[in-house]
């Protein structure tokens, strides 16, 4: 289960980056299907190793990034969220180009309202 | 009364995996000063990742100067099997890490004398999915498969596939007594990687290794 890695990882990127008082709300993340995350296990691993840290109940939002399928016969080109479908030409096999991303995008933090 | 809180979305343009992507960096560096051709072999359980190892040194004895690094979740059962065939093996016990990380890499190497040393194996945990997104500072990823797992593998693993510089396909001895399709196997590579080498090895009757090693010798021809 590489998702308690990538979390860890995770929490080690963001965490020098929490403004000193601030109260986390969110990290944004995008994934690339190639990476083979599981959401659920992503998620859970982020509870656990954020456990007892400034990122303790912080919401992960995951933006996974789709497939690109191409036709080489009729060239239409679609997102999907599995890389072998047959296009509606009846091609049975258009490529499929997956990203590898795995990058933070944001961070969602709660600020007192200046006095 | 509570005060109202405002919320800030901050903009992080930041690599999950950039601490690991770091040391990987500065290992590829070091390794590339000393003249080192490192290969990241990614392989399921049984696919015989150990097997090619022994045979493949086996074959280069006396030609090349190779070392080996060899993850495992536990024993040392293949790094001494490995080292019968090369004198400088390290085992990594990774524990209950699935795959390796670079830095497990960069203080194995740290216990190693690479003097002389011009090919660097890793042999990596036992799975085909949790190693392939983690960069060890390697030249080359191969991915190894084999007829017993099935001819669905590789649909199955498109990262590996895709990130793969070499695919091996190995135990083709056995062809005669499974009912792999070959050809829908490498259908499936094609897809996913269209430029990708791939051999049919089998580490048993050295049968494909020539283009192997001639592959080892050429990584990238």
């Amino acid at each position: 289960m590489h998702e308690f890695s990538i979390a860890e990882a995770l929490a080690g990127q963001v965490l020098p980056h929490v403004p000193a008082g601030a109260r986390v709300r969110e990290v944004e993340v995008r994934i690339g299907m190639l990476r083979g995350l599981e959401p659920e296990a992503l998620t859970m691993s982020w509870q656990a190793v954020t456990l007892e840290t400034p990122l303790a109940g912080v919401a992960l939002v995951m933006d996974f990034v789709p497939w690109t399928i191409t036709c080489g016969e009729c060239g239409r080109a679609w997102t999907s969220a599995v890389p072998f479908v047959e296009c509606a030409c009846g091609n049975a096999t258009p490529a499929p180009v997956g990203s590898d991303e795995l990058n933070i995008v944001s961070m969602t933090v709660e600020e007192d309202e200046p006095e | 009364m509570t005060e109202p809180r405002k919320e800030v979305r901050i903009p992080l343009v930041e690599r999950v995996l950039g601490a690991n992507d770091e040391i990987a960096a500065t290992v590829r560096a070091d390794l590339r000063r000393r003249g080192i051709f490192t290969i990241d072999l990614i392989g399921a359980p049984g696919s015989g990742k150990t097997a090619l190892l022994e045979a493949t040194l086996r074959a280069i004895a006396g030609r090349r100067r190779p070392a080996v690094l060899v993850g495992d979740l536990a024993t040392r059962r293949d790094g001494d099997r490995l080292a019968r065939w090369c004198d400088r093996v390290v085992q990594i016990s990774t524990g209950e890490g699935c795959h390796l990380e670079a830095g497990q890499v960069r203080d194995a190497l740290a216990g190693l004398d690479l003097y002389g040393v011009d090919l660097l194996f890793i042999e990596n945990v036992g799975n085909l999915i949790c190693p392939v997104g983690f960069d060890l500072g390697e030249n080359a990823k191969v991915g190894l498969f084999s007829l017993t797992e099935g001819d669905d593998k590789a649909a199955k693993h498109p990262y590996l596939v895709t990130a793969a510089d070499l695919i091996l396909l190995n135990k083709i001895d056995l062809a005669p007594y499974l009912t792999f399709n070959r050809p829908g196997f490498e259908a499936d590579v094609r897809l996913l990687n269209p430029t990708v080498p791939i051999l049919g090895v089998s580490s048993t009757t050295g049968e494909g290794f020539e283009a192997w090693l001639d592959w080892l010798e050429k990584p990238g021809a």
